[in-house]
């Protein structure tokens, strides 16, 4: 954590108590043309390339204050620096969530969640934090506060800054407060697992997923040495590579149903040693499943976005790579988290920027860096080539933070 | 009268698209004057119809070459003027790029070309299991490029979500006559979210030519309830206590005594005609879940008050319920000569209050009022009965409309849930954001558009002007 803030080249750090002070100290750096770094909970500052340039940290941490919270209306307004922590305990106490997966949710926050768009395995049935944020307030790179949207669940007056800062980094304005859509909780949660000998198998499981009778909210695909032993999981029998777990989530009465169902539908499948987990079992997987791309120490994590069809052969290409990878796939959306236990400097070109990356490409997508030890990654390498679509979010950078000043260097420009 | 440089541009598009894909002359031309919105009209001085993404593309840079503006347009049926073509300049009419370019199941998405109407989506989707889930009331003529840029909703807005939440991917001419690829089949592009930014954009930073969708599971079973209520307050806290009970329904959607006269009249469902106000329930989804849920829903309505609430009978008795709400609209010119339907927004619990207030502005202005909307989110369609000849009556009208639109936004609520600012609203802006908010709107527009060429004078006011000052209210339907 701690060594995380400190890889930033911080020459002074603040933490703004309101929205006021937080534009009062942009608007400072702005006029002498310091860098600023926006800081969370500080657990994704390895996220996008190594800051370089000298700055000084602002802090959201004592913008922490819950605003307004009309259970009724599920809805929920909150200060960008709440930990999810926090903001799940309020939340479950009028038994409502918000149902995106963050690791380290005792210290990560609600604004670093939003800036960097996480998601965790559970997009597939509720979609990912553009689909929640409703409403916004951040202060662009001069040391304006500016907002859109609102506190209704529907509305279309102006243009949605909700999408266009939600995954900007913190490179167009530093988030000081959000309206969130809200759920309520489901009652019941669980998983169907199934071991697998290969990666056919694998994909005529995921391809009857989409025409189940069941409705899945987390389809997860698992590979390699942390998930062989995992103590939810059980050990993987001799002969099985690939283990595949299905959460389901929803009332009483249906997760039940639903595991009955999917299993009736596995056996006609040919799989016959279908096991489900309930309860505080299922919670602990949730929760490897969660963490599992939290992982500093590893030499290199990389995210791919794939059709969902091409998942199995990107697992199987990474691990082509890398034997001792471990591979948590989110294979109904075609994400592919991949950690690499043993990365050589040497190998970024040859193996992440001329294989991975292309494979990526020829399945529809891309392939970014999550986090690494490896030193001097180059832009290429982090956030994959440039697409007609880098001129825009240019133009859209320069209007917003003209003299470059918020998390420089950092993300796609 | 055409001016020398518009016949040149004229003639420089007939080489693009060829002659069948322009039109110049007045009596053509007259039928694009306006969308939805028919209180301002305005003759675009060309419309062409590009047939594909590189037409687009060379239209835009004839159009900037020549210095004129250019906006683009689908099936015109948008409520707020987001089509008007002020002052002119050409008019890029999409329908005849509708193609259904790919559908693929296994990865749950479809391509289309911005001018296929968005049920034909979901028909060519019959079958498969799934379908395309934004649905608005107008889904049988509104093309998906259009959905794109109201990000438009719908009766299942509820619980699916609106267009934004469907939205992959685009190609889309940018205002400089570039093509952009953003997004896709893939999720997660790397850098900023442009697609979301664009979507809602009311056609003000680029023009779509292409659209990657996400598909739906169809759920497998339906409930669909009506409920009878002797207030409007009972029926909108029997919703409060719905949502409050964790039960989101697929539609929830409120009729007021008013307009019940005229739907009955119109469709003879057999509406209680004393009843103050109904309200028409879907639950869809697992079948193991939706008799509880049917339940649950009764029971809370009938602890809040309702004098009565029931199962529709068989699909037979669904469809007519679902085809009374549809067209309720239509059956209003029973009512009134003319009408004009707002589409304001408020937190779901202030739905007591705002419709009290409705009844009040309508008492104040003596304009009879009528309520038919999606109560599940707040979206309040009020629709006030006059007529059209009385020039005082009309006053009133704008009168109660702004009213109605001011309460809506003191309620912490918002001028439009989905059918745009576009003319219409550009005065309320300033009502919803301070001039830090709006600049920051205007620097994102100048950063796609800079000449301002591309949808001038839309949804953002301009410094200093008042927005397009209202003479007549429309005679607009709603969704």
């Amino acid at each position: 954590m701690t060594a995380v803030v400190d890889s930033l080249p911080l020459t002074d750090s603040v933490a703004p108590a309101d929205q006021a002070a937080l534009a009062a100290a942009v608007a400072g750096a702005h006029a002498s043309g310091t860098p600023v770094y926006p800081i969370g909970g500080g657990t994704s500052l390895d996220f996008g390339l190594p800051a370089v340039r000298p700055g000084i940290g602002i802090a959201t941490t004592s913008l922490n204050r819950i605003i307004d919270y009309p259970a009724r209306d599920m809805t929920i307004t909150v200060e960008s620096g709440i930990t999810l922590a926090e903001l799940a305990s309020t939340l479950a106490a009028e038994h409502q969530w918000l149902p995106i997966d963050v690791p380290q949710p005792a210290i990560a926050t609600l604004g670093g969640l939003v800036a960097t768009a996480w998601s965790g395995p559970r997009r597939y049935g509720y979609g990912t934090p553009r689909d929640y944020v409703i409403g916004i307030s951040a202060v662009d790179g001069r040391g304006m506060p500016f907002k859109a949207g609102g506190r209704v669940v529907k509305n279309v007056a102006g243009y949605d800054f909700c999408k266009l800062l939600t995954g900007s980094f913190g490179t167009l304005g530093i988030i000081s407060q959000l309206t969130l859509k809200i759920r309520p909780l489901p009652q019941a949660s669980a998983f169907l697992l199934a071991d697998l000998p290969d990666a056919a198998t694998a994909e005529r499981l995921l391809a009857a997923i989409v025409s189940s009778g069941t409705t899945p909210v987390a389809v997860e695909l698992l590979a390699g040495p942390i998930w062989r032993e995992n103590a939810r999981l059980g050990l993987l029998t001799a002969g099985e590579t690939l283990r595949l777990a299905i959460g389901l989530e929803g009332a009483a009465d249906e997760v039940p149903w639903m595991v009955n169902q999917l299993e009736d539908e596995w056996r006609s499948l040919g799989v016959t040693a279908a096991r489900a987990i309930h309860d505080e079992a299922a919670r602990t997987l949730w929760r490897d499943l969660t963490e599992f791309s939290h992982a500093p120490d590893a030499a290199l994590v990389v995210k791919a976005s794939v059709l969902p069809s091409r998942v199995t052969e990107f697992v199987e290409l990474v691990r082509g790579i890398d034997v001792t990878a471990s591979v948590q796939a989110h294979a109904g959306n075609g994400i592919v988290i991949a950690r690499f236990g043993k990365f050589e400097p040497g190998d970024v070109s040859r193996a992440l920027i001329g294989r991975l990356q292309p494979a990526a490409a020829l399945a529809g997508g891309h392939a970014v860096v999550l986090s690494s030890t490896l030193g001097g990654l180059t832009r290429q390498a982090v956030w994959g080539g440039v697409e007609d679509s880098a001129k825009w979010m240019g133009k859209i950078k320069t209007q917003f933070d003209p003299a470059g000043i918020l998390n420089p260097g950092r993300f796609v420009y | 009268m055409i001016s020398p440089v518009l016949t040149s541009v004229a003639d420089q598009l007939r080489a693009v698209v060829g002659d069948d894909n322009v039109l110049a002359a007045h009596s053509d031309l007259v039928v694009y004057e306006c969308d939805g919105f028919v209180i301002e009209k305005n003759c675009p001085d060309v419309v062409v119809f590009p047939r594909h993404t590189a037409d687009v593309a060379a239209i835009v840079r004839v159009c900037n070459a020549a210095g004129v503006s250019f906006l683009p347009r689908g099936a015109g049926t948008s409520l707020a003027g987001g089509c008007l073509p002020v002052g002119g300049g050409v008019m890029i009419v999409l329908t005849r790029m509708k193609r259904i370019v790919e559908i693929n199941l296994r990865d749950r998405y479809a391509v289309v070309e911005p001018g296929v109407v968005n049920i034909w989506l979901t028909n060519a989707l019959k079958g498969t299991g799934y379908h395309y889930a934004p649905d608005p009331s107008s889904q049988g003529a509104c093309t998906i490029g259009g959905n794109v840029a109201t990000n438009s909703g719908g009766p299942h807005t509820l619980k699916y979500g609106v267009t934004v939440n469907h939205t992959l991917g685009v190609e889309a001419v940018m205002a400089d006559g570039t093509i952009a690829r953003l997004g896709g089949p893939t999720e997660d592009s790397a850098g900023l979210d442009l697609v979301g930014t664009l979507v809602g954009s009311e056609g003000t930073l680029a023009i779509v030519t292409k659209i990657w969708v996400r598909l739906t599971k169809n759920p497998a079973g339906v409930r669909t309830m009506l409920g009878v209520f002797d207030s409007a307050e009972d029926a909108t806290n029997s919703i409060s206590a719905i949502i409050g009970a964790g039960i989101i329904p697929a539609a929830l959607e409120m009729m007021d005594q008013g307009i019940l006269e005229a739907v009955e009249a119109a469709f003879h469902f057999g509406f209680p005609l004393d009843a103050q106000a109904i309200l028409l329930i879907e639950v869809d989804g697992l079948e193991a879940g939706l008799d509880r849920q049917r339940d649950e829903i009764m029971r809370l309505c009938l602890e809040n008050g309702a004098r009565e609430i029931r199962q529709a009978r068989d699909s037979q008795e669904r469809l007519l319920l679902w085809k009374s709400r549809k067209q309720a609209f239509g059956a209003v010119g029973r009512l009134s000569p003319s009408y004009c339907t707002q589409d304001g927004v408020v937190p779901r619990t202030k739905l007591p209050y705002i419709l009290k207030r409705i009844a009040e502005i309508g008492a104040k202005h003596q304009i009879r009022i009528v309520n038919v909307f999606h109560a599940g989110d707040g979206n309040l369609h009020p629709i006030l009965l006059f007529d059209e000849r009385n020039k005082a009556q009309v006053a009133q009208v704008l009168a109660a409309s702004g009213e109605i639109l001011d309460e809506c936004i003191a309620c912490g609520g918002s001028v439009t849930g989905e059918h745009g600012i576009g003319v219409e609203k550009i005065s309320f802006m300033r009502k919803l954001f301070n001039e830090n908010d709006l600049a920051a709107m205007a620097r994102l527009r100048d950063a796609f558009n800079p000449e301002g060429r591309l949808s001038p004078a839309k949804m953002l006011p301009v410094a200093g002007a008042c927005g397009l000052e209202q003479i007549h209210p429309g005679r607009h339907a709603a969704m």
